[in-house]
């Protein structure tokens, strides 16, 4: 007894390390780091944000980017609080915030909500930043603006496209019901975008571990219980290597071949409930579809910087060549995955199974590694070629081309007319507000401002005379609803853009909340 | 100058003139009198109570049982780290209230399923908003606003996914129009004799072994009896049995504080030793499954021990590709920083000090047994707990749920997950953020709005969807599935006093005598459900003359009354209480007015197949109260709720799996890594 309580002493004190307890902050984002992991939570934290004007929508957005834990933001907004604000912005205390300064008001009680986030007013104006400070902007991860004044917006959206040092520009507009943002990037590369599409199993290409497994099972004498148990993926290689040793080597081909197969596989069932076997089937369309590099891949192979590769490359670059190089080896596909999907089973086949997965995929990563030219971090090598099927590089336009190319707004008006149509509303209504600030524009106007930025002899969709109806009836009123969605909406893709994970929308993405859609056009 | 009173403020009425110049002047002055229910003070809820003091919706009630955990603040933007513990609604309305003084909020801190919360309480409403994370209360609030004929939003998010879905009794479908996925079950014998993956051990730890050892103290014999009843093998069963009745003694030592410190051991030698040893005498069930490993309690301890199964030996790697144990914590590992700026260094990879990710080794998980069963044990010995059950965010039990499950994945030869894993599993962890939260609320609003100003073609379902193209899906209101037992059955509301009421007067009452307007159907041959519970059919009027009462039909319950001959649509009774100043000498029941008279039911020209319809059947045996109503629904394909076949939406907060095979939990869910 004594010496089983000493013992459980010393287990106790071991213990005591390895209560695998996570820290507080871990359990503050516990729900968020299940979407986007210590990765993407890490790029949240080191990242600075910068928000022009302490709108209603602004402090929205904020709000959505404080609570999951960004590492600073910064208000600038030089506007003291009227009394719309105060009725309108729940991130200002009220009445007893008006006449304070807006910014100061607003990170005041933004920052309340995580005390893990640095908030910053800055009560400067835009204007004399940009004239005497523009290098201030390239200390920002990202910079946000709603309701900026068009030329002013021009002026900063400009200073942001010269140079890829500068960041990523979120630009929001709203009116009434109606609103819409666009993220001005140069470039953004995309390893985890978290694609839905699974890569291939290699089924019509099987590995020598893989053809040899499936070739040495004796189908036919078996015991029926591991009959029934044999995973869908070795049914089918053994299947597919048997039809091709009796047709020159060929997979089936035709629609006949095909549906020949498939009974093929259904022949094989020893007992009628075999749902292994019905997999299979349903799974055969695998033997038919080739394992190469997707289209989209080997198109990434043909970036210009691939070419001009040297020490300084982003890591992207190097992963990407080294991918590149992969592809050119037999069987000239991107590396095996090393997850199998669900399958009917039983434990033995499919650990065996995902053994053989894993060893090929490992040996594969190996052959990978070698082909870099730098060194490049494991992990990053290894989430490179756990995605290798769904990596992306979005190329950014700069805020205000899509405005500048008729033919482009034609061809919108025509594929997306609603979309399109309260895109130009909203664009023709700011430009008439700074044109005459205090003159709420007519439907005349807007209408005659539109007709001059798509060309005379087009013809506008109807669909344009409900968005200039409600921007006449509310050009400027910001709802409460709006401004929440809002900020739901645009803080989620300045996640995205932050992160580096999913895919963010590329273009305008317009919002109409009076029907309820959403669309993205001009990317 | 001191600011007036907001009230009396000539400037108060700027406070709404941007909502005033949107929602147009007839539907803004009604908001101020507009009665909204928020169902919920959580993720959704805070935005939306939020959004709703903003538009200026005048009287509010909230109700919330739950209170707030540091995991909510990530999203709950109501609450702050000095409210954990505290009431949800309470803290949200004194937040919130303290925006706008002109709006009244009601916090409730209860469940919305208690019997007070009745038909008549929710007919004082104008709209309803739901924003729960379980099936069960949402489709109590489901029937009880169709029941009431009170407008509906129902809403839900997970992860970047979200919908919102207003509900009008008639006008459209309702939530229980299209059959929810149920969760899945496994085979008893499966969890406890021959689990295949990661979740058969996680769920045998969880809901056999942690009841067994500190839960209540019943014999966890009429599962067994089921499963024999189903045809499950008898021998093992039977084995089963034996095992069950030698829980006692470490349930004994668990409790006593002079055995406690061997009460780990035992458990440990029971279950992980000679309960396999007795599973091996099994001879056949090996036949065509590798067996299992008895575990050697000092062998691991000492790191001698070796596993048979490599299987164990593929646990993931932790999620960031680092497998060096953290092991320099002190003893509660907490690093709260001091200056009140915990960001880390930029550029590590590591950004959030993952510990609970890290791979447990096999002695690793021995210890965590170990300690979390003597922590558990330490509890029940103060006597401030009878029993224990799971609870993702209880520490210890959590530690105890993924070493027992780790333990016995070891003796099984699977895969071992960490802890990070082990309480998604267990806890049905899904993903939640501010964002999906933000948009879902402002959609609610809307939604709500539009039910308000009664413009129903403008009411949508909205998805909020993956594809970056298209964020938003919208499709019309669906009209009511005509075979769903909740909306389509005729509501009537019946104010008595139970204690007086016999069943067979109230039934004789509500069906009238038919002559004429407003007269019912008049009598004829029923039978009457409480719930799933039948009360009397034709050839059984036993209960006719019971008390209401006697039979546990009460305030908040519903009676429901079907026609034996299939003629007549179904009536549903809700009962709610006689007035306070009501007569002791009136009639003790107040019928309604006109009686219900439900629609003539189209007669199919074949005889209907033996299940009397799929609204409701009798049920077979008693102990199926638990189950879910939905097998006795409509099933339809295609869940349109789910535009994601691996999460449904159906339930925030619980992981639903389309198979017993289904692997999502191992890698399809969350990409961690």
């Amino acid at each position: 007894m004594t010496g089983s309580s000493h013992e459980f002493q010393d287990i106790e004190e071991a213990t005591t390390a390895l209560q695998s307890q996570p820290d507080n902050k871990t359990r503050r984002y516990d729900r968020q780091l299940r979407l986007w992991a210590a990765s993407g939570q890490s790029a949240l934290e080191s990242s600075r944000i910068l928000v022009i004007s302490a709108s209603a929508t602004s402090s929205s957005v904020l709000k959505n980017l404080v609570l999951p834990g960004i590492g600073h933001f910064t208000i600038l907004d030089h506007a003291s609080v009227s009394h719309s604000d105060a009725g309108n912005n729940f991130f200002l205390e009220g009445f007893k915030s008006i006449g304070k300064s807006r910014a100061e008001e607003a990170v005041r009680l933004l920052s309340e909500l995580n005390d893990g986030v640095e908030g910053k007013a800055d009560t400067r104006t835009l204007e004399s930043i940009l004239d005497t400070q523009p290098e201030w902007f390239a200390t920002f991860t990202l910079v946000i603006t709603h309701n900026l004044e068009q030329t002013i917006l021009e002026k900063l959206s400009s200073l942001l496209w010269s140079d890829d040092t500068y960041p990523p520009l979120a630009v929001i507009r709203s009116a009434g019901f109606l609103a819409e943002f666009f993220i001005q990037f140069h470039e953004h590369n995309i390893i985890e975008s978290h694609s839905e599409t699974s890569p291939s199993l290699r089924i019509d290409k099987p590995f020598p571990a893989l053809l040899e497994h499936a070739l040495s099972l004796d189908l036919s004498s078996m015991d029926p219980t591991e009959h029934g148990h044999i995973p869908y993926v070795t049914i089918l290689v053994r299947a597919l290597e048997d039809w091709k040793k009796k047709h020159d080597g060929n997979p089936p081909k035709s629609y006949a071949e095909k549906k020949e197969f498939k009974q093929g596989i259904l022949a094989l069932k020893v007992k009628y409930d075999e749902e292994n076997f019905d997999e299979a089937e349903a799974q055969a369309y695998r033997c038919w579809s080739e394992t190469k590099v997707p289209s989209e891949i080997s198109a990434l192979f043909s970036d210009p910087r691939l070419a001009s590769l040297g020490p300084t490359s982003p890591p992207f670059f190097h992963l990407l060549a080294a991918l590149r190089d992969f592809t050119l080896l037999p069987p000239y596909a991107l590396p095996l995955s090393p997850t199998l999907p669900d399958m009917k089973s039983d434990t033995n086949n499919y650990i065996h199974l995902q053994r053989l997965y894993k060893t090929q995929a490992e040996e594969e990563k190996r052959v990978f590694k070698s082909l870099l030219t730098v060194p490049i971090e494991d992990s990053l090598v290894d989430s490179l070629v756990k995605n290798a099927h769904a990596l992306q590089i979005m190329q950014g336009k700069k805020w205000g081309t899509f405005d500048s190319e008729k033919s482009a707004l034609v061809n919108s008006l025509s594929v997306s007319p609603k979309e399109t149509s309260t895109h130009l509303a909203l664009s023709a209504l700011f430009t008439l507000l700074s044109r005459q600030p205090d003159i709420p524009p007519t439907e005349e106007a807007l209408r005659t401002e539109i007709q001059s930025v798509i060309g005379q002899g087009v013809e506008l969709p109807e669909q344009l005379d409900d968005a200039l109806g409600e921007i006449v009836r509310a050009p400027t009123a910001e709802l409460p609803n709006v401004a929440a969605f809002l900020g739901g909406m645009v803080a989620q893709e300045v996640i995205k853009i932050i992160t580096k994970q999913y895919v963010p929308a590329n273009g305008y993405c317009v919002i109409d909340l009076i029907e309820t859609w959403t669309g993205v056009i001009g990317n | 100058m001191n600011s007036p009173g907001p009230v009396n403020s000539p400037k108060n009425s700027s406070r709404y003139s941007h909502a005033r110049a949107i929602l147009g002047p007839e539907l803004s002055k009604r908001l101020p009198e507009t009665r909204v229910l928020l169902v919920g003070a959580g993720g959704i809820g805070c935005e939306l109570l939020k959004n709703i003091v903003l538009t200026g919706f005048g009287h509010i009630t909230l109700l919330d049982l739950d209170t707030i955990d540091l995991s909510n603040l990530n999203r709950q933007f109501l609450f702050r780290k000095k409210d954990i513990k505290q009431s949800k609604a309470l803290v949200a309305a004194q937040t919130a209230g303290a925006f706008n003084p002109n709006v009244h909020i009601n916090p409730i801190h209860g469940n919305i399923k208690e019997p007070q919360f009745d038909i008549e309480w929710f007919q004082q409403f104008d709209v309803v908003l739901n924003a729960l994370d379980n099936l069960d209360a949402r489709r109590h609030v489901n029937k009880m606003c169709m029941a009431a004929q009170v407008p509906l939003v129902e809403s839900g998010t997970a992860g970047y996914l979200g919908q919102v879905q207003p509900l009008l009794k008639d006008r459209s479908e309702c939530f229980d129009c299209i059959p929810k996925p149920t969760p899945t079950s496994f085979p008893v014998c499966t969890i406890r004799s021959t689990p295949s993956q990661p979740i058969h051990c996680i769920v045998w730890a969880k809901s056999y072994l942690l009841p067994q050892l500190f839960g209540e103290d019943e014999n966890a014999g009429t599962e067994l009896d089921d499963a024999e009843k189903q045809g499950e093998n008898a021998q093992e069963i039977a084995t089963l049995r034996r095992e069950a009745q030698a829980f006692k003694a470490v349930r004994t030592a668990l409790r006593s504080e002079s055995t406690a410190a061997d009460a780990s051991r035992m458990a440990f030698q029971k279950v992980f030793n000679s309960d396999v040893l007795n599973l091996l005498s099994m001879a056949d069930m090996w036949r065509s499954r590798v067996p299992p490993q008895p575990l050697d309690f000092d062998a691991i301890k000492e790191g001698q021990f070796k596993l048979k199964h490599q299987a164990s030996n593929t646990a993931n790697p932790p999620a960031n590709g680092k497998s060096i144990p953290r092991k320099n914590g002190s003893a509660k590992g907490k690093h709260e920083p001091t200056n009140g700026n915990n960001v880390e260094p930029s550029g590590s990879q590591n950004g959030a000090g993952l510990k609970d990710q890290r791979a447990l080794s096999l002695q690793d998980n021995l210890a965590l047994f170990v300690s979390s069963t003597n922590r558990l044990a330490a509890r029940l010995q103060t006597g401030k707990e009878d029993t224990i059950s799971f609870d993702k965010d209880d520490d210890d039990t959590l530690d105890f749920v993924t070493a027992a499950a780790n333990l016995r994945s070891a003796a099984y030869g699977i895969e071992r997950k960490t802890r990070w894993e082990v309480k998604e599993m267990a806890g049905n962890i899904i993903p939640a953020i501010a964002t999906t939260n933000a948009i879902i609320s402002g959609l609610i609003v809307l939604q709500a709005l539009h039910l308000l100003r009664k413009s129903y073609s403008a009411l949508k379902n909205v998805h909020l969807q993956f594809k970056p193209t298209v964020p938003l899906s919208t499709i019309n209101m669906c009209p009511p599935n005509p075979k769903c037992g909740i909306c389509r059955d005729t509501y009537a509301k019946v104010l008595c006093d139970p204690f007086k009421v016999t069943l067979g007067e109230f039934v004789d009452g509500i069906l009238g005598d038919g002559e004429g307007e407003g007269q019912g159907t008049g009598k004829r041959e029923v039978s009457v459900y409480e719930d799933k519970r039948v009360l009397s059919d034709p050839d059984w009027d036993d209960n006719n003359a019971r008390t209401l009462e006697s039979l546990n039909v009460t305030r908040g319950k519903f009676l429901t009354i079907v026609d034996e001959e299939g003629e007549w649509g179904t009536i549903s009774v809700a009962l709610g209480v006689l007035p306070a100043d009501y007569p002791t000498s009136g009639p003790a029941f107040i019928l309604p007015s006109p009686l219900p008279k439900p629609p003539r039911q189209v007669r199919p020209s074949t005889p209907p197949p033996p299940a009397p319809s799929l609204k409701r059947s009798a049920p077979d045996d008693d102990d199926v109260s638990e189950i879910e109503p939905s097998s006795k629904r409509l099933k339809t394909n295609g869940d349109v709720t789910s535009p994601n076949k691996k999460r449904k939406l159906d339930e925030d907060g619980l992981i639903l799996l389309d198979s017993a095979n289904d692997k999502m939990l191992d890698e399809d869910v969350i990409e961690i890594d």
